[in-house]
């Protein structure tokens, strides 16, 4: 049953992932790693992280990604092409979706037998949550408070760098 | 389901990141590129943790996902101003930083 949930899974992610790089209209792009991020929140999920889950949702798909939407809007840089996908006779792109197919069948062709050493599959188990917060507020709490400093850091630097020149409001 | 089968996944998607981030033109889709490639490393992190280490690797997600927001302000701030100096977002038309 896990099996087949990661399956359906990653070929989810891959067919997001591709429509990013594909589809022309960034607003397109925008929406596809939105759902490339509820895909990627459903492997956490399958990997016993679910507190990441949770972040990945509230982080990315909240907060980022209308960051990005924000963006597309306030430039309004849709003019319509002429064709949505990228013309795939780009030998780019063909090398692209080459590259996906062969990782797909080396991922099947080279898998290990269940149950041998690490790569073959010996879940521990997943740490509980009360393990995470005392290690990041004890630990690593340097860390953790240097990231509220680079978080202030890029507010400021994005509110400096995306006014005008001139402009002090 | 193996380490294995999540370590593929996830060189797979970096690997489309990458290639997004050499063929795309356009300054936004650039920025979710990278995105693209900060999930790919995420998601190894979190199965190295389920599969090897324990609790480490789901901290050093947090602090990634923290620099990823980050680094998402501060892009989408650059390509504003790239956008109002030079008009225009397509990469191979933008030569000079200065706008």
């Amino acid at each position: 049953m896990e099996t087949a949930i990661f399956w359906g899974l990653s070929f989810c992610a891959v067919a997001a992932a591709l429509a990013v790089v594909f589809l022309r209209q960034a607003v397109n792009g925008v929406m596809s790693l939105l759902a490339l991020m509820l895909v990627m929140a459903g492997l956490y999920l399958l990997l016993g992280a679910q507190l990441v889950a949770l972040f990945q949702l509230i982080v990315y798909a909240g907060a980022v990604l209308v960051l990005f939407v924000l963006v597309v809007m306030l430039l309004n840089l849709e003019r319509k092409p002429a064709r949505p996908l990228l013309y795939p006779g780009k030998p780019a792109v063909a090398s692209l979706l080459a590259l996906c197919g062969a990782g797909f069948a080396a991922i099947l062709r080279w898998a290990p037998p269940p149950g041998g050493g690490p790569m073959g599959g010996a879940v521990k188990p997943a740490p509980p949550i009360e393990q995470l917060a005392i290690d990041l507020f004890t630990e690593r709490l340097l860390i953790f408070e240097l990231t509220s400093v680079l978080l202030l850091a890029a507010a400021v630097g994005a509110i400096v760098m995306s006014r005008k020149a001139g402009d002090l409001s | 389901m193996t380490l294995y089968h999540f370590l593929g996944l996830g060189l797979l998607l970096f690997a489309i990141g990458a290639a997004g981030f050499v063929i795309r033109n356009n300054a936004v889709v650039l920025l979710l590129c990278i995105e693209i490639m900060l999930n790919a490393v995420n998601l190894i992190l979190a199965s190295f943790a389920r599969y090897l280490y324990g609790a480490e690797g789901q901290i050093f997600i947090f602090i990634i996902m923290t620099v990823a927001a980050a680094e998402a302000a501060v892009g989408l701030g650059i390509v504003i101003a790239l956008h109002r100096g030079h008009g225009t977002l397509a990469m191979n038309r933008i030569k000079d930083l200065k706008g």
